[in-house]
């Protein structure tokens, strides 16, 4: 007896102190509503880096890009690229381009920004120890170097991508990240940007304040909350219950959901991400045969998966790029849905009823999956779905031995609004992606990766488009529509490039 | 007498319930308005009753038009498979170890007891990846990898079990008139910790629905559009304030045979209660066993 | 040797209670020594079986990269070098009480799991009080009235938490408590007020083990001699379960509240997910997707270490319960 009441004395104890302790683990933003200037963003996850140099998911990006200043940025209308830190730029020779540095600027310690933090930004980045996920992205890079307000930077080779690129490239403070090294820098950030981190939960939610000495146009939103809530109708529940302003990645379903409440409403803009299809033309069995692959890119009802499925947030491509990748192949007519000539097709194939794998993994919509299946099915393939997680999908389909099955579902982005980004990586023979080799077609993308005149490089694209037209190693389903819930009052403009600059945002 | 004749009217309709859940799955396509697999994407998501072409969807459609009632008929073979096999695989393993562990105890069962202690710990997403990393993706794997997850607890449970009944006096009394030790166990330890682990047994199998389909979702398991009630459920996840039947008629389906199989499970309980066995039986190791008892020192503990 | 002479050997220390607080720490001692030799071949189990599993490097590379560039990643991570090598790596860093550092977040997989766990252990015991509390309440009543209406009453409620899914409780508690009723917030922390919805939920699958274990147990208690004798003697009810049965009906109790604590510690995913909770169900879930290897094996050697205690504690508390145990248990954890 004596122990039951010590137990229960015992717990009572236990959780006094952890009550205490709760109150200890700093009760942030009771505040729910968004009243003076206060916006709260709901994220499908936390962010993997809050150092800029790190990652660049989605998520990282919609939160670090508000702590720091980009070199250059992209217009969210005309989409061209547009000064930012810096102000001009010059081309001295194919492979040297010399940026002129904002002055004026300063972190939020109040130390200047120089070009030699833009220098040091980039180094850092391509730097193999520090095993940046950004090194890819920049690899054409042969130096930067800052000196004053000026930063050189020169490439191995004359790169057309090099601005798209360096749009990305939030410039970090030097110093400081030499004092406090990388992990503390990671864990509390500090930029140039128009918010500065105050403090974060860890998994939960990171909470920045204005900058009231930034260089820009003062923003309106004073505080910003970026949460990370994982399931979509807990995010949704959020924005009913007032507890946040600004719900990301939402599904057309809870879009639905979402403009029957007269409270919120539903802000969407097109990506440059790509559901696509692509096929094993190398080791896949019947997806060796041109004619097969052609068959399985007229079984599938595209209208009804974007008009049904995809609730209409999404667009029809030709190709597996979209409109807003510069080489987007203008010409060309977008894929159809024709069973009768799948069907026919099949037949003179001879592949009537053979089994086909489509690979694919759970970071994928299944629906989307389950529905193509069921539409190649009825053309008279069978197809068996072999879902594994990613890392294992990754290890499948990135195989040199090019045995993961005949049909791959995924989504592309390459946060570069350029055909480089997007055909080279997936088609190349050699490359991870590729399934597919045509001397002629990887001709073609080679020489537009080195060329610098745009027209030049459109009408390389152009061509190479043709050859994937012909040769059909993959079919671009639709474009994406990112969608998001908001407050009725909040007035923000959701961009291509899903960059979610608070500053440019307002609450009503 | 009466009493036990009373459990076994109280098991009957549970029973009963229990076995048309097992012949609707047997008979799926017998039984089944729908192709559980045909879909028709301008159909999705219609609501309960809903009728198109002149074909009624009874429990409404899901988010690829697909029939809800004819996918719970065809779900029920995945997931009561599942279910069982790893309640009865995990179950056996567990309580035998756990028994061993009790009974014997010695190296042998410090080594079953410290393997459970840490074969809890493992996280099952992090178990269940590695499943399929070493064995490759199968439905016995699913199997392995679930019972792999539970024995620890049966164990523990039947753990504790033995180290009480073996104390008590009626045990003593009969290990110390050099009676063979298994007969010992099975004639009065096993009764005495079964009753128990049935109850935890009744309990998992509802779990172990919920659980594979965490599986399916990593590959594991069975692979889409096939039916089971766990993918169902986790499929209406996101839908739960805007296509309700999702994963509330799945739902129904399990609970009704989560509270059917433990109302089951109550009516074996009673049978193997080892009191009512004892009264049942002859008086006269009743007898034998009373003396037993004021020799060595009474069944009570000093409370 | 036949069992019964092993048994008649290894248990001469009948209510010998602890046999002294040296005995006890001996006890203890011997156990974690155990415990050492058990976390080491499990975390060795995980470290090789992980590499089997996939690449870290290739999920880290951005989409455009080569496959030098993930070479590149490897290296850095030190996940280029034989795997026997990497492991002796891993044992000399432990020994330095270093874990290694994640890939993804490059914060020490320590520093992450820290950060995460004063979250999952508030959750864990709001949520196993509730359970405790609402699970053997109901377990009682279900007992000593069994076959009535309570017990038919509360049978199918208790098993209706169980055959629920999570989410689906979660959801609808939002729903009515935050969405419309705006009584609690809905998602992630905000203070002890956040912690009641997702411990309700947690509670409410483990309540129904809890419960049904304690309906069983007492049942078996009713049915013994001695509750026969109390009542014939016209001992109350409410009596008779204060002084005899709560003691007696502890051991089963105890050992599945045991696992429904260590379950509950090792992080609910689903419920995590749905309310945004940061605890380490949901870190655990993220790093073995990522192939986070050192995350993932600092999360293991942490989980052991709880569950481990969590059973040692467990099995000396039998001891206290039931004296006569005690022998029992320290005979199978000292030979």
């Amino acid at each position: 007896m004596r122990l039951l009441r010590s137990m229960a004395l015992g717990a009572v104890a236990i959780a006094a102190a952890t009550t205490l302790a709760a109150c200890g683990i700093q009760p942030t933003n009771t505040s729910s509503s968004g009243n003076n200037g206060t916006l709260t963003v709901d994220m499908a996850s936390y962010p993997a880096s809050l150092d800029p140099g790190l990652q660049y998911d989605t998520d990282s990006y919609s939160v670090y890009r508000n702590i720091f200043d980009q070199l250059l940025h992209r217009d969210s209308t005309t989409n061209k690229i547009v000064p930012w830190l810096a102000t001009k730029w010059t081309q001295n020779d194919p492979t040297t381009w010399t940026f002129t540095i904002r002055s004026g600027v300063k972190f939020a310690d109040g130390s200047p920004l120089t070009a030699a933090d833009a220098a040091f930004s980039i180094q850092r980045i391509l730097d193999p120890s520090f095993a940046s996920q950004q090194n890819a992205n920049f690899s054409a890079i042969a130096s930067a170097t800052g000196s004053g307000q000026t930063l050189t930077v020169k490439t191995k080779y004359p790169s057309p991508t090099l601005l798209t690129y360096l749009t990305t490239l939030s410039v970090v403070p030097m110093a400081y990240v030499q004092k406090v090294g990388n992990a503390a820098f990671n864990l509390k950030p500090m930029g140039s940007g128009p918010y500065s981190f105050v403090s974060d939960i860890p998994g939960s939610q990171v909470d920045l304040k204005r900058n009231d000495s930034w260089w820009g146009t003062k923003p309106s939103i004073s505080q910003v909350t970026f949460r990370a809530v994982p399931a979509v109708a807990s995010r949704i529940a959020d924005l009913e219950s007032g507890k946040a302003q600004i719900a990301t990645e939402l599904t057309s379903d809870s879009a639905n959901q979402i403009k029957g409440n007269s409270n919120l409403q539903v802000l969407t803009s097109p990506t440059e991400r790509v559901s696509y299809l692509a096929f094993n033309t190398i080791n896949g069995g019947p997806t060796n045969n041109v004619n097969v692959r052609k068959a399985i890119s007229m079984s599938i009802d595209y209208k009804s998966l974007i008009g049904n499925l995809e609730g209409g947030y999404a667009k029809q491509v030709n190709s597996m790029s979209t409109p807003l990748d510069l080489g987007y192949p203008t010409n060309l007519p977008n894929f159809a849905y024709n069973p009768t000539e799948a069907k026919s097709l099949l037949q003179a194939a001879g592949a009537v009823g053979q089994t086909v794998v489509m690979a694919t993994s759970p970071s994928y919509d299944p629906q989307i999956v389950q529905a193509i299946q069921a539409d190649i099915q009825a053309v008279g393939l069978k197809v068996q779905i072999q879902n594994t997680d990613q890392a294992t999908y990754l290890e499948k389909v990135q195989s040199p031995t090019h045995d993961w099955g005949s049909i791959r579902f995924g989504q592309w982005s390459c946060s570069c609004e350029d055909s480089d980004g997007v055909v080279y990586p997936l088609f190349h023979t050699g490359t991870i992606w590729s399934s597919y080799s045509n001397p002629q077609f990887d001709n073609l993308v080679d020489q537009a990766r080195q060329t610098l005149n745009q027209t030049t490089r459109n009408s390389l694209y152009n061509q190479a488009y043709g050859v994937l037209n012909k040769d059909l190693p993959g079919v671009g389903l639709f474009q994406i529509v990112s969608i998001y819930g908001a407050a009725k009052g909040v007035q923000y403009k959701p961009d291509p490039q899903q960059s979610f600059f608070v500053a440019d945002m307002k609450l009503g | 007498m009466s009493a036990k004749r009373k459990a076994d009217r109280r098991g009957l309709i549970p029973l009963i319930v229990v076995a048309v859940y097992v012949l609707v799955a047997i008979a799926a396509p017998l039984v089944a308005p729908h192709d559980p697999n045909g879909s028709d994407l301008a159909a999705r998501l219609a609501g309960p009753f809903a009728e198109r072409d002149g074909s009624r969807f009874l429990l409404g459609t899901d988010g690829l038009g697909r029939d809800v009632l004819s996918r719970i008929i065809f779900g029920a073979r995945v997931s009561l498979t599942v279910a069982v096999a790893t309640v009865l695989v995990s179950g056996v393993v567990g309580v035998a170890l756990g028994v061993l562990a009790g009974w014997r105890r010695g190296w042998l069962g410090t080594v079953i007891m410290r393997i459970a202690d840490i074969a809890l710990s493992v996280p099952f997403f992090l178990l269940a990846i590695l499943v399929v990393a070493v064995l490759g993706p199968s439905l016995v794997n699913v199997v392995i990898c679930l019972a792999l997850t539970r024995w620890p607890r049966y164990t523990r449970i039947a753990y504790a079990g033995v180290l009480e009944t073996r104390e008590r006096g009626f045990i003593r009394s009969t290990t110390a008139l050099g009676a063979n030790g298994w007969w010992i166990v099975l004639r009065h330890v096993l009764p005495e910790v079964l009753p128990l682990a049935v109850v935890v047994a009744t309990l998992e199998l509802g779990l172990m629905v919920v659980f594979e389909a965490s599986l399916s979702f990593i590959g594991l398991g069975v692979q889409p559009p096939t039916p089971s009630w766990g993918s169902m459920l986790s499929d209406g996840q996101q839908y739960v304030a805007t296509a309700w039947w999702l994963a509330t008629f799945p739902g129904l389906a399990l609970f009704g045979l989560v509270l059917a199989v433990n109302l089951l499970g109550d009516a074996v309980r009673d049978r193997l209660d080892p009191t009512r066995k004892v009264a049942a039986s002859s008086k006269r190791r009743r007898r034998k066993e009373a003396v037993l008892d004021t020799v060595i020192g009474t069944e009570q503990p000093n409370a | 040797m036949s069992v019964a002479t092993l048994i008649s050997v290894s248990a001469p220390r009948p209510r010998a209670v602890a046999g002294g607080t040296v005995a006890l720490l001996r006890y203890v001692g011997i156990r974690l020594g155990q415990a050492v030799i058990a976390l080491l071949g499990m975390v060795t189990a995980v470290f090789f079986a992980l590499r089997l599993s996939g690449d870290p490097a290739r999920l880290l590379a951005p989409q455009g990269a080569t496959e030098a560039d993930i070479e590149q990643l490897r290296h850095t991570f030190g996940l280029d070098v034989p795997v026997w090598h990497q492991y002796t790596n891993f044992l000399v860093g432990l020994l330095h009480g270093n874990v290694g550092y994640s890939y993804v977040q490059r914060e020490s997989a320590l520093l992450l799991i820290a950060q995460r766990m004063p979250y999952t252990a508030q959750l864990a015991l709001v949520a196993l009080i509730l359970s405790v509390v609402l699970g053997v309440v109901a377990g009682m009543i279900m007992a000593l009235n069994r076959g009535g209406w309570g017990d038919r009453v509360i049978t199918p409620i208790v098993l209706a938490g169980q055959a629920m899914p999570a989410f689906w409780t979660g959801i609808l508690l939002i729903l009515v408590f935050s969405v419309s009723l705006h009584l609690l917030p809905s998602t992630g922390y905000d203070g002890p007020a956040s912690l009641l919805l997702p411990a309700i939920t947690l509670a409410s699958l483990s309540a129904a083990t809890i419960a049904r274990v304690t309906r069983g147990a007492v049942l078996e208690q009713l049915s013994r001699d001695y509750v026969r004798t109390a009542r014939s003697k016209g001992a109350s009810t409410f009596r008779l379960i204060w002084r005899h049965l709560l003691r007696n009906v502890s051991i089963p109790i105890l050992t599945v509240c045991a696992l429904e604590t260590a379950n509950l510690l090792g992080g609910s995913v689903v419920t995590e997910l749905i309310f945004a909770w940061p605890g380490v169900g949901q870190l655990t879930v993220q790093s073995v997707s990522d192939r986070d290897f050192p995350v993932v094996q600092a999360i293991v050697i942490l989980a052991s270490t709880v569950y481990i205690l969590i059973n040692l504690v467990t099995d000396i508390a039998y001891g206290f319960i039931d004296p006569r145990v005690t022998a029992s248990v320290r005979g199978g954890g000292a030979t």
